[in-house]
């Protein structure tokens, strides 16, 4: 036992050098720099949140919001309670739309309003259709 | 003519990429011998018997697709999902191989199985697959669309990081890139930033990724140099700023990185906890210096 731990005791010291070694210049710097996955993950959530506030804004869609009684600052509200994730998951789900996308800003497809407004009564808790909507009880 | 419907898209009637090596598989071992013909056609010299510790679990006989994707990551290569029958096609016909997953039993009675997808022909309606121990099978594609339909249209292109997939879409290829970084394959994810920049001029996310690239290698002049530019481009984006912070500081421009810092807190947003850290470092660093 006692040659045994002759045997690792220079190992160790040479261990815990090195360590301090790996721990000193990253000590600050881990902390501080920004990983890019948390980036990208910022910067769409912003990205996606901003298209579907555009989609909001769209006066064919108010239209639709007014007529079932949605208060549309209310819903702009509701949006903001969704994650990052939630987020871009939606924008992803309207571009996929055939009227969605690229062809968005000419022509509002009727699918694509049943499917804001589905989303917008379920963010409100009206409806109940889209798991991925986070509820507030 | 275009097959059934299945394919949608304009490429050539057949394709066959004639320098991709063929591994025979042992019992079980589909995954390792497919990803192994993927990577050596990459450039990565390996062999079935290497790459199956790194993707074989012995208690399912099988390798999982996670483990085929971080296998070729830690190989450092791209590894970007293919899950279309178009995107397929047209990833063959400009010369990428694709790793495919089929399911060759049934929903209820899965067996499935790993084959490295090579070429097509659409006259005929078959896919070319380096598959079990046959090399250049022709699969009709009828029956590889519903084997591949019970994989969920599992696919895989595994790339050097200076070739894009002719199908990328940013958001993905991105992903694919940060995949390189999680298994510090720094100098490969630079690369594929590079690649990424070439087609996506204007991604705030591939500046920051080559930004982080640089800093992790240790160089910080790059590192500023790039955020710089990042930050003509996108004055208002705190991660930018932030970052730019960090790397001024470690190269005792306290002054300059304070000022970085202290702008990315003033625009405020859903990161501005970690500007907030980064401020308080620097001012601790600089009263100390």
């Amino acid at each position: 036992m006692k040659e045994m731990r002759r045997a690792i005791k220079p190992i160790s010291i040479f261990l815990i050098i090195s360590l301090v070694c790996i721990s000193m210049p990253y000590g600050y710097a881990s902390a501080a720099i920004i990983e890019t996955e948390i980036a990208k993950d910022s910067i769409e959530g912003k990205q996606a949140r901003n298209y579907i506030l555009s989609v909001l804004a769209r006066e064919e869609v108010q239209a639709v919001l007014t007529a079932q009684g949605i208060d549309s600052q209310e819903a702009k509200r509701r949006l903001d309670s969704l994650t990052d994730a939630e987020v871009i998951r939606f924008a992803k789900e309207i571009k996929q739309l055939p009227a969605g996308g690229g062809a968005f800003g000419t022509i509002v497809g009727a699918a694509l309003i049943v499917f804001l407004v589905l989303l917008i009564t379920d963010i409100m808790g009206f409806t109940d259709v889209f798991p991925f909507v986070k509820k507030h009880h | 003519m275009r097959l059934h419907g299945l394919v949608d898209i304009e490429v050539p009637n057949q394709f066959e990429i004639d320098d991709v090596p063929f591994f025979p598989q042992e019992a079980y071992q589909c995954g390792p011998a497919t990803l192994s013909m993927a990577l050596v056609w990459s450039g990565i010299q390996v062999e079935p018997e290497t790459v199956a510790p790194e993707v074989f679990t012995p208690s399912i006989k099988g390798s999982l697709q996670s483990a085929i994707t971080g296998a070729a990551r830690r190989h450092g290569r791209i590894a970007y999902p293919i899950t279309t029958i178009d995107s397929l096609v047209k990833e063959l016909a400009s010369g990428h191989p694709v790793i495919i997953l089929q399911n060759l039993g049934l929903s209820w009675f899965p067996i499935w199985h790993y084959s490295l997808a090579i070429g097509y022909d659409l006259e005929d309606g078959f896919v070319i697959l380096h598959s079990g121990r046959t090399s250049r099978k022709h699969l009709s594609l009828i029956t590889f669309e519903r084997t591949w339909d019970r994989s969920d249209h599992w696919g895989l292109l595994v790339l050097p990081p200076s070739q894009l997939p002719v199908t990328a879409e940013e958001s993905e290829y991105i992903s694919a890139v940060i995949g390189l970084e999680k298994t510090h394959h720094w100098s490969e994810a630079l690369k594929g930033y590079q690649t990424a920049l070439n087609r996506w001029s204007n991604s705030l996310r591939i500046y920051i990724g080559i930004g982080n690239c640089y800093y992790k290698l240790g160089d910080l002049k790059a590192a500023e140099a790039i955020l710089r530019d990042a930050n003509i481009l996108f004055p208002n984006e705190g991660v930018v700023l932030n970052n730019l912070a960090q790397v001024l500081l470690e190269q005792g421009k306290y002054n300059e990185a304070h000022e970085s810092v202290r702008k990315a807190i003033q625009l405020g947003g859903p990161l501005s906890h970690l500007y907030q850290k980064t401020f308080e470092e620097i001012l601790f660093l600089k009263d100390t210096h």
